[in-house]
């Protein structure tokens, strides 16, 4: 698969450096360039033809105004943000990430992803879109989120930086985005409310006792749990919701897997499930997790399951993006309710 | 080899002596160590504290499901290599448990069964079409259906059906987690109901297997002297390919596929005892629970806090052994 897809790049390289070279190398007098984890982003003017993957670059594409520029959308975590429902049903959806081919049929001149994985050449998956270096040779500019910026191009989750897991580094790309599609106004509009609401959070649990919470995956990854780790930007997320994140020492990936036993040691105040991923999903939908938490009697000594604070949640929720006010304000509403009432 | 049938007996009690402690370590081992004496106080004296839960309702069930995989696995490889007097046979190798699996996800993913008494029987379906396609597709050719051929037929079903397992698990994109662990299999979602559901139905795998020792002995003389001999060949194959079908099917739908174990165990039994089935499978039925136990505290303990899956384990140690094997022309053609 690994040969195939050299195989493939090479080739697709040959035929863009024939027929495009001059339009996707050598930027033009209105050219604008702007640095993403480390690669040089340059674009002759306000890319028009979009391509949003997953649920954060979704969001952030209508955040900034930009949804009529979509030539598609792929892989939501969850519902989006009812600000954003009407735009998105009008989006071009697809359930499951494209090939690298369904991709370039949709002939996009920017993709946006809300994570790495799909730019990891080597990471095992089908659904890779192919390193950034190999979309730019297309003429494709490529976006990654910059909270989760891997080391270098092609690797993944197992290569982020934990200082670039910040609040400031979405609205460092709000900016640069905004920057280069033109909408630098807007996002300083969405920046401003992004700051306005977290800091009115801040402000008010600033001198509140911090309850330790979970984000736990449902169901079982081989037989054990996923937890959010120290690289998650849950771990951010609930750090300016007045908490710390029960597992932020973990700091090898995102997803953590853990022993059921790991959960009971650490004992947090709080476990949110963290459900994920429909087009249609909303935090009901993790139920019957928390049901089964619950009434598993090996958990019934948890705070968390003691005091009924086993809460369905969405993956969506703890994502890089602009969610971020809107999580930091449910997750501080949850663990903080007395001072939200 | 162990000669004479006290000897045996005796070896018999020390293999037994090995699988209490591989339980003891079994209970005691994890993200954290208990001693005997703490074992003892959740079992007898259970106070509701942190570690009684832990013993009680996430050790206790991993332990005795790791009991009844490894006995309907070692059961099922040793019955499978004795009607198929094929040193290569393995519900894993042979496509048994991928089968299981396929059928278990289709019915959990397809028609959202959720209980175990409910899609067990799904499992030992599973379990007899992959035995029965695995079989056929060995036969054709030249030779018939000659080890080698019979452990390729496996693996390409296995491949086949392994993908199909992927493909359910991946379109269903919001229960993926859950399903992950039918690709490999793991004690770890053991519970206490689970295992309770899944005893009778190994028991009677247990049953039906031991009463065909006698019987696969003659077996291994050649159908042709068998039945001179008063064996039933035909009954002896269909009956030992029911236990195969019940004890593998089980054991996958307890703990998903799980390979190596049933092909490792009876040969490392038939190197100490010989070739008499009426002692390859009690031995067989006691060293693999012994194996599998003591690949999931492995399993336990080299990844922390994570867990690695007790099917990866197994995997890593049987995966030299069937090379041997296959090495091995003798018992390669048996």
């Amino acid at each position: 698969m690994l040969r195939t897809s050299v195989v493939s790049v090479l080739l697709l390289g040959l035929v863009a450096g024939c027929g495009s070279s001059a339009t996707a190398d050598a930027p033009g007098p209105g050219a604008t360039t702007v640095k993403n984890c480390g690669i040089d982003v340059t674009v002759d003017g306000p890319p028009k033809r979009v391509f949003a993957a997953y649920q954060p670059a979704i969001e952030m594409a209508h955040a900034l105004g930009i949804s009529d520029r979509l030539v598609g959308t792929a892989y939501l975590d969850s519902e989006v943000l009812p600000e954003y429902a009407d735009a998105q049903s009008k989006a071009k959806y697809y359930k499951n990430l494209p090939s690298r081919e369904e991709l370039l049929a949709a002939n996009p001149d920017f993709v946006l992803s809300g994570f790495n994985d799909v730019f990891s050449a080597g990471g095992g998956s089908d659904e890779s879109f192919g390193s950034r270096k190999s979309l730019s040779e297309l003429g494709v500019r490529t976006w990654i989120f910059s909270p989760l910026c891997p080391t270098a191009d092609g690797k993944g989750d197992e290569a982020i930086d934990p200082a670039s897991v910040s609040m400031t580094n979405v609205y460092a790309d709000l900016r640069d985005l905004g920057k280069l599609f033109g909408v630098s106004d807007r996002a300083e509009q969405v920046i401003a409310d992004q700051e306005k609401r977290i800091a009115a959070v801040e402000a008010k649990v600033k001198d509140a006792p911090k309850p330790t919470v979970a984000i736990l995956r449902p169901g079982m990854e081989g037989g054990g749990l996923t937890v959010s780790g120290g690289p998650d930007f849950g771990t951010v997320l609930i750090k300016q919701a007045g908490g710390v994140n029960a597992f932020a020492d973990l700091t090898s990936k995102r997803n953590v897997k853990i022993g059921v036993e790991e959960l009971i040691k650490r004992n947090p105040d709080y476990i949110f499930i963290s459900g994920c991923c429909d087009a249609a999903l909303t935090p009901a939908s993790a139920q019957p997790e928390v049901a089964r938490i619950l009434a598993n009697p090996a958990y019934q000594n948890l705070k968390a399951v003691r005091n009924k604070q086993v809460v369905p949640w969405l993956f969506a929720n703890h994502s890089a993006g602009v969610r971020g006010a809107h999580t930091t304000e449910d997750i501080a509403k949850t663990i903080h309710a007395d001072l939200f009432k | 080899m162990i000669k004479g049938g006290g000897w045996r007996a005796a070896g018999l009690l020390l293999c037994g002596g090995v699988l209490a402690v591989a339980v003891l370590l079994s209970l005691s081992v994890g993200n954290q160590l208990f001693g005997a004496h703490d074992v003892y106080l959740a079992l007898a004296d259970f106070s509701g504290s942190d570690n009684d839960r832990v013993i009680r309702y996430l050790r206790v069930p991993r332990t005795v499901a790791g009991l009844l995989v490894g006995v309907a696995l070692g059961l099922a490889g040793a019955l499978m290599q004795g009607v198929t007097r094929n040193p290569l046979a393995d519900p894993g190798i042979l496509g048994v448990n991928a089968g299981a699996a396929v059928a278990v996800v289709g019915a959990i993913g397809v028609l959202g069964v959720t209980s175990l008494t409910a899609y067990v029987w799904f499992a030992m379906g599973g379990a007899l079409v992959a035995t029965v396609v695995v079989y056929l597709v060995g036969a054709i050719g030249r030779g018939g259906a000659t080890p080698v051929k019979l452990a390729l037929a496996g693996a390409a079903i296995s491949a086949l059906l392994g993908s199909v397992t992927s493909a359910i698990t991946l379109t269903d994109l919001s229960t993926l987690n859950e399903f992950r662990f039918w690709v490999v299999g793991s004690l770890s979602m053991a519970s206490g109901p689970v295992v309770t559901q899944a005893a009778p139905l190994v028991a009677v795998g247990i049953l039906l297997a031991l009463v065909l020792g006698r019987s696969l002995n003659q077996l291994a003389l050649g159908d042709e002297l068998a039945q001179s001999l008063g064996t039933r060949v035909l009954l002896v194959r269909v009956a030992a390919g029911l236990a195969v079908v019940v004890l593998a099917g089980t054991a996958t739908a307890i703990a998903g596929p799980i390979g190596f174990v049933g092909l490792a165990v009876p040969h490392v039994a038939r190197s100490l005892v010989g070739a008499d089935y009426r002692w390859i499978l009690p031995w067989s039925m006691v060293l693999a629970p012994a194996l599998l136990l003591l690949a999931d505290v492995v399993g336990r303990v080299v990844v922390r806090p994570a867990e690695l899956q007790v099917g990866i384990i197994t995997a890593l140690i049987g995966a030299p052994l069937f090379i041997a094997l296959v090495r091995r022309r003798r018992t390669a053609e048996l």
